[in-house]
């Protein structure tokens, strides 16, 4: 469904990534592994549109969109759940997801639908529906981001460090979720630090380190090998 | 060292040679006209140059260079007006202030001494604030100051002209004070306050978090550039011979900044090539405006084009080139790094 | 008791027409992080529009819906020709581009118009005046003031109720996000130098009807209120913008009834230094705004 090949992506001199190629296929979960630093959340925002690319090619769908805009995306089925966990914190709840469903602002009952089955599945957010999302907890953020992303009605979602920084039974909450997700069929790409949690949800990981793709295969073939942990410590 | 001290002369060198030239062709040619622009041209490096090292050192923007020339022009009058002239020049003038006198010459240094002390007392708050609201406070600062101009009938005869200035101003004499101001803004740019004041505007929290007072180091920039607008204020008046308010105002801001955008702010050689390249273009555009005028092909007259080109150009730049034509390297740099090249 | 009464009318008229042009500066800056120069000049187009449909005919309200309606598109055309060539570099670049389309306009009034002032259609209801508690003033005010309700009210809903007023904030805060949920740039960007110029020509028409008619000039008095304004509300906060254009209102109107004849033409002089004054107390505004975003 998503095609990298070769993928180069510059800061000014530096190149944070390095003739990445990687691909993701229709209803599957894919993780990229790493330490701090090793590009992730940078291929992540250029997936999205929000970074430029410097060379490579990146298609959805067959359509090549390595240069599309972040409008774009979105309008294509991708939808970015970045790792800042961009709530727009003076919106209240029910108007970040309204912006979430932006794209079909003229459905109005569609997007009644889809706010009330995100609010069945964040029933945290329906309390709270109200609220200022900036006032909101770390983990009711990140399912508030999560479920925007959702109101898109996204082909494939890019979820970028849901745990980070997070109290480990939300992080339980979150991998369930993210379970859950798997299992309507969306497609989801998956930037993770914490590889075990990763590992259990995913059907296949990339593991990158300082800008480049070290090691690839499927979950249990990754979380066998021995030396992952050497990878992270940048060994 | 030596080295370095060699690449900043040759600058300075460099630049003081085109003024140097402009002098000479002007004495060659003989024409009033000429030594006219050659003179304004002059008075203008001085502005310019001034400006620069006030926003090409620390990235701001400010509106209230033009002010302080207007403090320079009327402190060297209130100095220099002969006092036969006063009664009829200055009618309201405090008694106090009627036995005020000076030479010219340093009537005009003393107008940039106090558009420096006035700079030095009122700016220092202005200088803790960044981006936006450093600039439009700057602006407020230029409509105070013209306000006052407008109204202090006392010093500066209100809105109506003041006259009775020594028309002292020679080319040669703005010849040498330009040169001087290059120097000076030269070596400030290089001095470890111009460093600290570039610093700052690189990288702001960078600065701060070295430990580099942000708001001194801009208000020392600020002084300097007063002083030197005050220079040049008075270097025009007595240019000029007699001048009104509305002198100093958003239309001289308008021709300066455009100097600067259009040659680079960030060096003194920028400064000097726009105040070039905007001056003959101006003056050819201004030819063509009369010409149009006495040919009659519009109704009415024709007025403001000159404005219009500058204005276009400067977005032009802006867009295209927005370092201006001379972005980093001052000459001086620039003739080192080819003789080395040539050296191989 | 009839003076307070005046003087109230009086803040509050002039604070409603101060409070919509900070408005107008702050929606742009909210979003863009830039500042608008050529800001005041949309009254001097919206009074030349005028002007020119002077003696069509037209009912009056045609005019000045017109007038509005060419500060709109005046305030679209800054974003394109002074914005957008330069955005993304810096605050210093886009003020002197937007002076530079000040500058522009301006002596493309000189040059196609005239330097002098010229009349501008007025309908008699602002040359009539009411009494009030015994206090005499132009209905004008009276209408100045109905006005700023309604624009301010139709600004709330437009900014809390309509999904694009849901963009617009969530732009101002995080500009890429929003494009990342698919909100486009160019339409945000757009509609907030739309809903300026909407501000500006509406305030142009209370204005120019203060004075009765326009020169190349006038948009430098409005512009002046506009960023005084801003800058002591919070250059970023809507609330601030409202708050520091009735304040600043205060101040002048105060001035003009405390300061003594001699020293009432340093007025001017008086307010900014006021304003400096409150700058050294709170740098950041009175208000500060929505958490930062990064420029775009």
């Amino acid at each position: 469904m998503i095609e990298i090949t070769n993928l180069d992506v510059r800061y000014g001199a530096i190149r944070a990534i390095k003739d990445v190629s990687l691909n993701v296929q229709q209803g599957e979960l894919v993780t990229v592994l790493g330490a701090n630093g090793a590009g992730k959340s940078t291929l992540m925002l250029t997936i999205a549109g929000a970074l430029k690319a410097a060379g490579g090619k990146i298609t959805f769908d067959g359509r090549d969109v390595t240069a599309a805009t972040p409008e774009k995306m979105v309008r294509y089925g991708i939808a970015m759940v970045p790792e800042t966990r961009d709530v727009f914190p003076d919106l209240t709840v029910v108007e970040n997801l309204r912006l979430g469903a932006y794209l079909h602002r003229s459905d109005k009952a569609g997007v009644m639908a889809d706010m009330e089955k995100v609010k069945d599945l964040f029933p945290r957010l329906r309390e709270r529906e109200i609220q200022a999302a900036g006032t909101l907890s770390g983990g009711e953020q990140q399912m508030l981001v999560i479920a925007r992303a959702l109101m898109s009605r996204p082909k494939v979602l890019l979820l970028d460090e849901p745990s980070l920084g997070l109290a480990p039974t939300v992080v339980d909450q979150i991998f369930e979720m993210i379970r859950e997700l798997k299992a309507t069929g969306i497609t989801i790409l998956l930037v993770e630090q914490n590889a075990t949690k990763a590992l259990q949800v995913a059907d296949r990981a990339y593991v990158m380190q300082l800008g480049e793709v070290v090691v690839q295969g499927s979950a249990e073939e990754i979380a066998g090998s021995s030396d992952l942990s050497a990878l992270y410590l940048g060994g | 060292m030596s080295f370095l001290m060699n690449r900043h002369t040759l600058t300075v060198a460099s630049l003081c040679g085109l003024l140097l030239m402009l002098v000479f062709i002007s004495y060659a040619v003989d024409v009033r006209v000429f030594t006219r622009i050659a003179t304004t041209l002059c008075i203008n490096v001085v502005m310019v140059v001034g400006l620069q090292s006030f926003m090409g050192n620390t990235g701001i923007l400010s509106f209230a260079h033009i002010g302080f020339m207007g403090v320079g022009a009327y402190t060297s009058a209130l100095l220099t007006i002969p006092a036969q002239m006063r009664g009829m020049a200055l009618p309201d003038l405090y008694p106090f202030m009627e036995g005020l006198s000076a030479s010219p010459i340093l009537a005009i240094f003393l107008g940039g001494i106090v558009a420096a002390v006035i700079a030095a007392a009122v700016s220092y708050p202005l200088m803790r604030l960044s981006d936006a609201a450093a600039v439009i406070t700057s602006f407020a600062l230029l409509v105070v100051l013209h306000t006052v101009m407008l109204h202090w009938s006392e010093v500066t005869n209100g809105p109506r002209t003041l006259f009775g200035l020594p028309a002292i101003t020679s080319l040669p004499l703005t010849a040498i004070v330009a040169a001087g101001a290059i120097a000076v803004a030269l070596m400030f740019k290089e001095s470890r306050l111009g460093i600290l004041a570039r610093a700052t505007r690189d990288d702001e929290t960078a600065a701060r978090a070295m430990g580099i007072n942000t708001p001194r180091v801009r208000w020392l920039a600020f002084i300097l550039s007063a002083l030197l607008a005050g220079i040049g204020g008075g270097l025009w008046g007595h240019f000029v011979g007699s001048f009104s308010p509305k002198a100093f105002y958003l239309k001289e801001t308008f021709v300066i900044l455009g100097m600067l955008v259009i040659g680079g702010p960030g060096t003194i050689t920028g400064a000097v090539l726009g105040v070039f390249i905007v001056t003959a273009a101006f003056e050819s555009l201004r030819t063509l405006e009369v010409v149009l005028n006495s040919a009659q092909i519009f109704s009415g007259q024709v007025v403001g084009v000159t404005e219009i080109v500058l204005a276009f150009s400067m977005i032009a730049v802006l867009a295209l080139r927005p370092g201006g034509l001379v972005p980093t390297r001052e000459i001086g740099d620039a003739i080192v790094g080819l003789i080395r090249k040539r050296k191989g | 008791m009839t003076e307070l009464i005046q003087f109230v009318i009086d803040v509050l008229a002039l604070g409603g027409a101060y409070a919509l042009m900070a408005l107008g500066l702050v929606i742009v800056y909210g979003i863009l992080k830039l500042v608008n120069f050529a800001y005041g000049e949309l009254i001097m187009v919206a009074g030349y529009t005028l002007f020119l449909m002077d003696g069509t005919g037209l009912p009056w309200l045609v005019m000045a819906a017109v007038a509005v309606l060419m500060s709109i598109f005046f305030g679209v055309a800054t974003d394109y020709v002074a914005f957008r060539p330069v955005r993304a570099k810096s605050v210093t670049a886009v003020l002197i581009t937007s002076f530079a389309f000040s500058t522009i306009l301006q002596n493309a009034a000189l040059l196609f118009i005239s330097p002098r002032a010229r009349n501008i259609p007025l309908p008699d209801v602002f040359s009539t005046t009411v009494t009030i508690g015994g206090a005499v003033t132009p209905l004008r005010n009276l209408l100045t003031i109905a006005a700023t309700i309604v624009m301010l009210t139709l600004f709330t809903w437009l900014m809390r109720r309509s999904i694009l007023g849901i963009a617009m904030r969530a732009a101002a805060t995080n500009f890429t996000m929003a494009r990342m949920l698919g909100v486009p740039a160019n339409l945000i960007i757009s509609s907030a130098f739309a809903i300026s110029g909407l501000l500006a020509g509406v305030v142009s028409l209370f204005w120019l009807g203060r004075i009765g008619s326009v020169v190349p000039g006038i948009g430098l008095e409005p512009l002046l209120v506009a960023f005084i304004a801003t800058v002591i509300g919070g250059m970023r906060s809507v609330p601030g913008a409202v708050l520091g254009g009735f304040l600043l209102a205060l101040i002048d109107t105060s001035l003009n009834h405390i300061l003594p004849q001699d020293l009432l033409k340093f007025r001017d002089a008086f307010t900014f230094s006021f304003v400096i004054l409150i700058l050294l107390w709170k740098p950041d505004g009175l208000i500060k705004g929505p958490a930062s975003g990064q420029r775009t």
